[in-house]
């Protein structure tokens, strides 16, 4: 079988990273594709190859990725940048862009890494321009080194402290800062300290930003609700209700973010079967203790099997590929059950950490399930929840009847920002669980595809000096 | 439970003919393995198409197209029917050829609708058709619909009329009880006078338990769509003899068709797509139509789709069994006669008159062949 990889890894994050280091040392033929121009996925975008004069100012947690990426760049595995797959078949096929053209691929077996996205903020306005997620914002920053004066960050979470505490450092001015947890939040997560109490370190860290924020003498408004954008033809204002008093301010940039949620594009295409967390309030792929999906052939590390943060998904990556090579009878089920250990303690220990985080800054209903009539919750084909409520009654029961009849989630993002949203508006229509109403059924390909692109047509097989390695592992 | 009619498949052909029977206060119960417009009748292109007809097919195929206009208020609902007019491309001479000796043939049987364009013509319509097509037929009431909104409407329109539909029950037993027929699905029995057999791409199973033998196949025929565009096509376009076949929504997103095939898992209700064959596809639109090179390509999907032999369906009674009759085998073409298939269907059942000749769609047309 020349033609096909043993392995093919979709992600060059610090899942795919780790799977890839401990795949190709056990000796399986792996190639890693992944769509950016160098390896690191969001969490350390261009650490290797910073815009900024000392990217260290992006703290610890961003710089220590250079130690994975290079090992990863040192591993066996065969890299692929810029290569933006769009199609995995449960067949093993796997097809992308390269070099504007579309090029295919075999493997016996699959690792996704698709990473996380941010969960859609889906509050009035939220579509307008000058509305942006906080995690472009820190994209921006991290590939480009753009910044923007005087924006309003809004939601809750890790992630939105984090990217406000790196304005801080650059000396950014920040407008001010827009919390929606709520004080129940502090007080049920509390149940969890023993949870928090397994990773005192990220605790600390994680007051500590707050603490910086609260220095740095931004405004910060506490457990606000109410919460709606304004503009005409962009956005310029925010509305909120915050400590018993109403508010509004302006600005030309609003950054929104209230934790991140599975990327589940490939795993939706792919066919693999979802469940819904309620831990984290999103779908997530079915998987066993190895990471193992609904199709054999196809393993989910990293945040795109749920969220598990850096750390985990660097651990969960060891793990899956320990798993691929004990199924490609690389190593006994004894050697890769043994191997595995250090790397499952660190993931059980980090997602009881994780329970504390997912309680302390769960999302409140009225920003993830919209309550207005005119709400845009589709934005692709500009769909209000009164279109979807008028679809639900002419009988869009469910997420693919819904999507027949009013068009919500058929545009360019395929129902990636509405898919959640939908999912939890139709549970609480039907007065169902959202495990009971599903998502969308999604197709190929699973993002945007040039025509052009799609006319030229090539073949990617794996390089002989394999064949020849081996060979020679097999003579020893 | 007893019903006048089970109806099994609830795709356009099923639905029409159950809407046709319930408005005429026949009691009708339609068995739908999935969900209605699952299949074929949910999922194809949604061509509302009169030219390039089979002669067969044309007479059926015009009685559809005048009732295509008269649907939404019919139906009370939103079919999504555009007038466009269809063009079909002359790519070179020989293509001609072809126009005009179907021209003859046409015009020989009393045909006037569809009419050959010449360049010039060909380049008013469509301005941004390449320069080497030297140019076309048109035929002007054709356009299209949305399929799912469509079977959808007749689905509705045929429960207003009192039509049951019963979803997710796939039909696994069918025989005759004394003068009746006897329906079983996993969970239920179903008793009735007339059994019609709609099934699509599952049509020869359902044949095969009444007993007629037919030689049906099934193909995943693809599709895909793309982004939204500026607008640059009003009518819907094919071509006279390569595998060209596109609209372009009010929307600005172009849906590209052009009838190569996946593969069909059947058994598991799902088709895998061939990208090579798309990638040809891909390739010839935008030869035809080089403002296609920009186009994104945002969804490809392929469909179940039952076929015949010689490509025709078969429409009319079983030959084996009294009170069972079919519908099925449409060939990737049969969303456009599903309006008219209805009416011939509830004819056939209520032993009111067809006016037209099913003769080339008979079940047994294949049997007689000597081999």
């Amino acid at each position: 079988m020349s033609d096909c990889f043993d392995i093919a890894i979709i992600g060059a994050g610090p899942a795919g990273m780790s799977a890839a280091i401990t795949a190709s040392a056990g000796g399986a033929s792996v190639i890693v594709l992944d769509e950016k121009a160098r390896a690191g996925g969001q969490i350390y975008r261009n650490v290797t190859a910073s815009p900024l004069p000392s990217p260290e100012v992006l703290g610890p947690d961003y710089m220590k990725g250079r130690q994975l990426i290079e090992a990863f760049d040192n591993c066996a595995a065969e890299k692929l940048y810029q290569a933006s797959v769009w199609h995995v078949g449960d067949n093993g096929e796997i097809l992308f862009s390269y070099n504007n053209e579309t090029r295919r691929l075999a493997a016996k077996e699959i690792i996704v890494t698709c990473g996380a996205m941010e969960r859609p903020f889906p509050i009035p306005g939220w579509h307008l321009p000058g509305v942006m997620s906080a995690g472009s914002a820190q994209v921006m920053l991290k590939a480009e080194g753009i910044v923007r004066d005087d924006a309003i960050f809004v939601g809750t979470g890790p992630l939105l402290y984090q990217i406000v505490a790196q304005y801080i450092d650059l000396g950014v001015p920040v407008r001010a800062l827009i919390d929606t947890t709520p004080w129940s939040s502090y007080a049920s997560s509390a149940r969890y300290t023993l949870d928090a109490a397994t990773k005192p370190g990220m605790v600390v860290k994680g007051l500590g930003l707050l603490g910086k924020i609260a220095k740095a003498g931004i405004p910060v408004y506490r457990a606000a609700t109410g919460l709606a954008i304004a503009g005409e033809g962009k956005a310029t204002s925010i509305r909120f209700e915050s400590g018993g008093k109403n508010y509004q301010l302006k600005a030309d940039h609003f950054f929104l973010h209230q934790g991140v949620i599975p990327n589940l594009n490939m795993s939706r295409a792919l066919g693999l079967e979802l469940e819904w967390s309620e831990q984290q309030l999103c779908w997530k792929p079915k998987l066993d203790t190895w990471g193992q999906s609904s199709v054999p052939s196809v393993a989910v590390a990293g945040d795109g099997s749920g969220i598990v943060g850096a750390d985990g998904a660097a651990a969960m990556g060891d793990i899956v590929a320990l798993n691929k090579l004990f199924r490609l009878e690389k190593i006994s089920e004894q050697e890769r059950n043994q191997r595995a250990t250090p790397s499952q303690r660190t993931l059980d220990s980090l997602n009881s950490f994780r329970r504390f985080i997912d309680h302390l800054y769960r999302p409140i209903d009225e920003c993830r399930i919209p309550q207005q009539e005119d709400t845009v919750v589709c934005r692709c084909e500009e769909r209000t929840l009164a279109d979807l409520k008028q679809g639900f009654e002419l009988g869009g029961k469910g997420p693919n009847d819904l999507k027949g009849m009013t068009r919500c989630g058929m545009g360019p993002c395929q129902g990636r920002q509405c898919g959640h949203t939908v999912s939890e508006l139709l549970a609480q229509w039907r007065n169902q669980p959202v495990a009971d109403v599903g998502y969308y059924r999604l197709r190929s390909p699973m993002k945007l595809l040039s025509l052009t692109e799609m006319s030229a047509f090539s073949e990617i097989t794996p390089r002989p000096v394999y064949e020849d390695a081996m060979a020679d592992k097999e003579a020893v | 439970m007893n019903t006048e009619v089970v109806i099994v498949g609830g795709g356009i052909q099923g639905c029409s003919t159950a809407y046709h029977l319930a408005k005429r206060g026949v009691q009708v119960t339609v068995l739908e393995k999935d969900w209605v417009s699952r299949h074929a009748s949910g999922v194809n292109a949604g061509g509302v198409r009169l030219l390039g007809r089979d002669v067969a097919e044309v007479p059926l195929s015009k009685a559809a197209m005048a009732l295509w206009p008269t649907l939404d208020e019919e139906l009370e609902a939103d079919t999504g029917f555009r007038a466009r007019s269809l063009i079909n491309i002359a790519a070179d001479e020989a293509d001609m050829e072809t126009l005009y000796k179907r021209r003859e043939v046409m015009h020989g049987l009393g045909y006037t609708h569809e009419q050959i364009i010449d360049q010039k013509e060909l380049r008013e319509r469509l301005p941004h058709v390449s320069p080497f097509c030297v140019g076309g037929v048109v035929s002007e009431t054709d356009g299209y619909a949305i399929p799912y909104q469509s079977t959808l409407a007749f689905r509705r329109a045929a429960e207003r009329h009192g039509a049951r539909f019963v979803e997710g029950k796939a039909v696994e037993r069918i025989r005759k009880v004394g003068p009746n027929w006897l329906i079983e699905t996993r969970d239920d029995r179903y008793e009735c006078k007339h059994l019609v057999n709609c099934a699509g791409a599952w049509a020869e199973k359902m044949s095969v338990m009444i007993g007629d033998n037919v030689p049906l196949t099934h193909s995943a025929p693809m599709l895909m769509i793309t982004t939204r565009m500026p607008h640059f096509a009003t009518p819907v376009v094919g071509a006279v003899s390569r595998p060209l076949s596109f609209k372009q929504f009010e929307n600005g997103t172009v849906l590209i068709g052009g009838g190569s095939k996946g593969f069909a898992d059947r058994d598991n209700n799902r088709t895998r797509l061939d990208y090579k064959k798309l990638a040809i596809g891909a390739k010839n639109v935008a030869e035809f139509f080089p403002i296609m090179k920009t186009a994104s390509i945002n969804r490809m999907w392929a469909g179940l789709e039952a076929y015949m032999p010689d490509n025709l369906p078969v429409i009319g009674a079983s030959v084996n069994a009294e009170n069972a009759w079919h519908a099925f085998g449409f060939s990737a073409h049969g969303f456009q006669m599903g309006p008219i298939v209805g009416q011939v269907m509830a004819d056939l059942v209520t032993g009111s008159k067809v006016g037209f000749d099913l003769h080339p769609f008979r079940i047994d047309r294949f049997e007689r062949k000597v081999l």
